[in-house]
């Protein structure tokens, strides 16, 4: 039964629009992104590799070359099994710097527009025989479903469909990478289709036609002469050469390229793929023999290509047929989208772009889809048209065979990316153009155009270009190319861009940048620097997007993440126009400054950070010398000393982790800044300190949050090729508070011995004074004289009581009188100095509240503690309004001390003065009502007592009066024993 | 690196003797589906190696 072309036509926009229905749910984020993103997705989608080919050429092949059609499947499947150490180096490098096709790829790697323009030049005129090849297979199996022979209208508005899809796919909107997940989503479901509806028939042949697998190896031991092409002796030659252009498809035809390196949304699911798309080929392969077989069973009349549409008819099942169209259909049209994408993308790039710039006049990315769209008309239309133009000359294996073997000139230069650093671009250009040329004279002109150049009569030759030996001038082209290559680049030195680039793709290396300055200073100078060449828009939407995607502080500032941010512009600029046009814009408009006489050290931050994110690649010598690396890290990092290494050009390169504790400047905010943009006040100490001669500088100080902090700074010269300086620093506020308490003490120990010197050598004179006043009193009556000697002696009594409170101080520091540290019963204590200061005559009313218990004891000496007390409780009343004044005395028990309160309800002291109140000869009172050496000899009893004392004012907050005097000191066990209460109170 | 000149050499000693090897697998005599069983095996052999690849390495 025939179809009619209309039928078929509308199987097919079925087919297309149920696929369009899939991408835009996928795109509308109804089919959920772990779906998307599954590794079975990815596999799936790669199977866009089985092409109408594979649906109908393979067949062919099988028929002429036995099972040389495995060539087809093996080459590719050895790639995937390869795919650690071939595949996963360009994913790495592609995902990288945003290259979307081979051709970013050669542009970026030998740093020539050359490179990439040639590239993809020579991929389109090999991707037309591919595209040729579909429509050809598309429309032949019209022919044969229909019964008529070839329609140009027919094929002309399936090639309109495939443009159109082709657009809805992948140059709709402002896409800014080449990555379309909702056209991954449909070519998975056309790797799906294909794979279900050829094992569906394959199945329904072995049973329908052979009755079953047993049957079939019964029929097959019986026509043995009739099937033997699959015994045949496989050819060396075309099996090599088949098996070597199928391998290097997987890297280097753009629809592979595309679906295998620029589509990948999870780099693990490469890995899957590589023994996930060899089953894959497997299971599509097995029922290509059961096809020829089938069809030479039933005697099909097609050409054995398309045995596999005439079998329905031979046990008249028409849907069958139409199943097998709908798959061949399915399998050319992914070709088809997916190459005319990739090299719409790659002629852009490489042809359009490097020749005409809309740049900043437009906006560029609306310019950018329209131009892509136009480019996929072309390259499609021309397809069709060059499948028109050949009116199956040629046969489907043929076109095959040039389109694959035009990819394999590209071979050398893929392997070189990641195997071979001194590859350089003027071995490449010219091992291209040298292996195109002579795939162009040997098999192209002959075959498409039946030119033969041997048959000019230039050499001197009866030998004539022939199809048979197909595979002897694609080994010629392809060592040809080698040789040039390799001996060109081994005579031309490589540039210092190319050795850059070549080290970023190299498998083993790792890209060490050298630490430049950049002229512009900041991001958003950058912004502004790259508003000429993109426009204000574009410049602010790439800046944005880099600091994004590098998680920068919003404006930065570091020299080191401005480097990165350069970086990250070009790689993102390289996704959006190519390599060849960013690193052009980059390198005029992101200018380094002029290189110093100093030659820039390495990034020795961004080297440390790459190589922890490589950590988990480094095995054998070189994962025990990161170990050790990791090792030296952490100990500099844990260092208890602060200590930071800065660069030639002073940036910072390390900032451990006791430098951050010091500073309060974390690593990630100042690693990679200029020591002198850090805040202050370190960017002044380091950078004057870094800068001077010297190399150690003591207690130099600085203030903190109002406070005086000293610093000792020692600095050593790093002798390595990253030349730098390795600064550390030592705080050493504790030690000079110290020297200065000591100080301190020196000098009221020196005052108390002035003090005691004094005391004696005017404690005579006044005791002399004193007897002759006495005297004077008894020796007259005279009024007048006798007041004067009242006054006389007051005088003395009072000039002998500073003389003994001097006595007193300069005792507390003297040990001639070894201190009692027994338990004292603090009650007692502060009973006694009450008791004392009842006795003086000047005692206003005031109430002493002794709220101590009995039962809490202090180690100390009794006598010392009644002094403390008299002092504080005597001063306390002294602060005390005249009338109704308590004072509060309270003890509590805190651990191992017991803490001691006197509380008045005095006028307080004012804050300033606080400070100043254990200083001899400080007072607040009246000149001759004190005589400052109080509570400075306070301070010395609790001092000796191992405790502490301090003052504050106000007690009470509420009425802002009141001072409360705290003192610590060490606690006896609490005596329960009712023996000693009594010792104690007798 | 040197890892990866070891896989070179198996890569180009499989690619001149593969031609032997399809003989190996299609011998006259054997069963249509030999080199799919031969194919088969080489796949459990790489979805082993595969699954013993720690989530990091690469």
């Amino acid at each position: 039964m025939n179809f009619s072309a209309w039928q078929l036509l509308g199987l097919g926009g079925l087919y297309l629009s149920t696929l369009f229905t899939l991408a835009y749910l996928s795109e509308r984020g109804l089919i959920p992104l772990r779906w998307v993103r599954h590794p079975a997705v990815y596999i799936l989608s790669l199977g866009v590799y089985a092409s109408a080919w594979a649906f109908y050429g393979s067949v062919g092949l099988a028929y002429e070359y036995g099972f040389g059609f495995l060539a087809f499947y093996l080459g590719i499947c050895g790639a995937f099994l390869l795919a650690p150490v071939l595949l996963m180096p360009i994913l790495r490098v592609a995902k990288s710097y945003q290259l979307s096709s081979i051709a970013d790829l050669f542009t970026f790697r030998y740093r020539s527009q050359w490179a990439g323009t040639l590239s993809t030049l020579f991929m389109i005129i090999s991707s037309l025989c591919l595209m040729a090849l579909q429509f050809q297979a598309v429309m032949m199996s019209m022919n044969v479903l229909t019964g008529t022979d070839h329609h140009f209208w027919v094929g002309s508005v399936f090639c309109a469909m495939v443009i159109l899809f082709t657009i809805f796919f992948g140059a709709r909107g402002q896409s800014r990478v080449e990555r379309h997940p909702s056209l991954m989503v449909g070519i998975a479901l056309e790797g799906l289709l294909k794979i279900i509806i050829i094992l569906v028939l394959g199945t329904i042949v072995a049973y329908k036609v052979f009755g079953g697998f047993g049957e079939l190896n019964q029929w097959l031991a019986d026509n043995a002469q009739r099937v033997s092409s699959l015994d045949r002796h496989l050819e060396d030659g075309p099996w090599r050469a088949l098996l070597l252009i199928f391998f290097a498809s997987a890297l280097v035809m753009p629809h592979m390229f595309h679906m295998i390196f620029t589509e990948n949304l999870n780099s693990q699911a490469l890995f899957k793929a590589s023994w996930g798309l060899p089953l894959y080929l497997l299971l599509i392969s097995i029922p290509v023999p059961l096809f020829m077989w089938a069809g030479i069973k039933m005697s099909v009349p097609t050409e054995p290509d398309y045995f596999i549409l005439g079998l329905g008819d031979r046990f008249e099942m028409p849907w069958f047929n139409a199943v097998a169209f709908l798959g061949g259909l399915t399998a050319a049209s992914g070709l088809l989208i997916v190459s005319c994408l990739a090299l719409a993308s790659m002629a852009l790039n490489h042809i359009i772009l490097p020749v005409y710039q809309p740049l900043a006049r437009r906006d560029i990315y609306r310019w950018l889809t329209l131009v892509r769209r136009l480019l996929i008309t072309v390259i499609l239309g021309s397809g069709y048209l060059f499948a028109v133009w050949l009116d199956g000359k040629l046969s489907l294996s043929i076109l095959g065979v040039l389109a694959f073997s035009a990819g394999l000139q590209l071979l050398p230069g893929v392997l070189c990316v990641i195997y071979w650093p001194l590859g350089n671009r003027i071995g490449f250009i010219w091992g291209l153009v040298t292996g195109f040329t002579l795939w162009l004279v040997t098999l192209a002109l002959p075959l498409i155009l039946e030119i033969d150049i041997l048959a000019w009569g230039i050499w001197p030759t009866d030998y004539r270009l022939n199809n048979n030996d197909w595979h002897y001038y694609v080994m010629i082209s392809l060592t040809a190319n080698i040789c040039v290559f390799v001996g060109l680049s081994l005579f031309f030195k490589l540039t210092t861009e190319e050795e850059r680039a070549a080290q970023a793709c190299s498998v083993d290396t790792l890209m060490r940048p050298s630490r430049r300055e950049l002229i512009a200073t900041s991001s958003e100078e950058f912004k502004d620097f790259l508003s000429v060449p993109l426009g204000q828009t574009a410049a602010d939407r790439e800046v944005n997007h880099a600091i994004a995607q590098l998680q920068l502080h919003e404006v930065e500032f570091r020299p080191y993440a401005l480097r990165r941010l350069r970086d990250q512009i070009e790689a993102n600029l390289s996704g959006l126009l190519g390599p060849a046009i960013a690193q052009d814009i980059v390198q005029q408009y992101l200018q380094f400054k002029p290189a110093s006489s100093v030659t820039p050290a390495q990034d020795i931050y961004f080297v440390e950070t790459k190589l922890e994110d490589y950590h988990h690649r480094l095995s054998g010598l070189a994962g025990e010398l990161d170990t050790l690396r990791r090792y030296h890290r952490q100990t500099l990092q844990n260092l208890p000393i602060a200590s930071c290494s800065l660069g030639v050009d002073l940036e910072v390169l390390m900032w451990n982790q006791a430098m951050e504790q010091i500073t309060g400047i974390s690593a990630p905010q100042v690693i990679g800044s200029h020591i002198s943009s850090i805040d202050a006040p370190w960017a002044e100490l380091l950078f004057s300190f870094a800068n001077g001669e010297e190399r150690h500088v003591s207690k130099k100080r600085i203030d903190l949050e109002g406070r005086p902090h000293w610093f000792n700074l020692h600095k050593a010269t790093i002798d390595s090729d990253a030349a730098g300086q390795v600064l550390m620093i030592e705080d050493y506020t504790e030690t000079q508070l110290l020297e200065e308490e000591l100080v301190h003490s020196e000098r009221l120990a020196s005052v108390g011995r002035l003090a005691a010197g004094v005391a004696h050598e005017i404690g005579n004179p006044v005791t002399g004074i004193a007897c002759l006043a006495q005297n004077l009193r008894l020796m007259t009556k005279n009024e007048e004289v006798l007041l004067t000697a009242d006054q006389i002696l007051d005088q003395t009594q009072r000039v002998s009581k500073i003389l003994q409170t001097l006595m007193r101080f300069s005792r507390s520091g003297n040990y001639s009188q070894p201190l009692q540290h027994t338990p004292t019963q603090l009650k007692r204590c502060v009973d006694e100095a009450i008791h004392l200061l009842s006795l003086s005559a000047a005692d206003p009313q005031v109430s002493f509240i002794n709220n101590v218990n009995s039962e809490i004891q202090v180690m100390g000496d009794g006598q010392r503690l009644v002094q403390v007390f008299v002092n504080l409780l005597s001063n306390a009343r002294d602060a005390s309004p005249a009338e109704g004044a308590h004072v509060w005395i309270k003890a509590s028990i805190e651990d191992y001390t017991t803490r001691i309160e006197v509380i008045d309800e005095g006028s307080g002291i004012p804050g300033d003065q606080l400070d100043h109140l254990f200083e001899p000869f400080f007072t607040t009172k009246d000149p001759d009502k004190g005589t400052g050496l109080g509570l400075a000899l306070v301070y010395s009893i609790i001092e000796e007592h191992y405790g502490h004392i301090r003052v504050e004012s106000p007690a009470d907050p509420d009425t802002g009066r009141g001072t409360r005097v705290i003192m610590q000191v060490p606690g006896a066990a609490i005596d329960k024993s009712p023996q000693t209460q009594e010792q104690t109170e007798s | 690196m040197y890892i990866y000149r070891l896989v070179f050499l198996l890569i180009l000693g499989v690619y001149i003797f593969s031609p032997v090897i399809m003989d190996w697998w299609i011998a006259p005599g054997s069963a249509w589906y030999r080199p799919y069983i031969m194919w088969f095996l080489i796949i459990i052999l790489a979805y082993w190696l595969e699954r013993k690849r720690g989530p990091n390495e690469f």
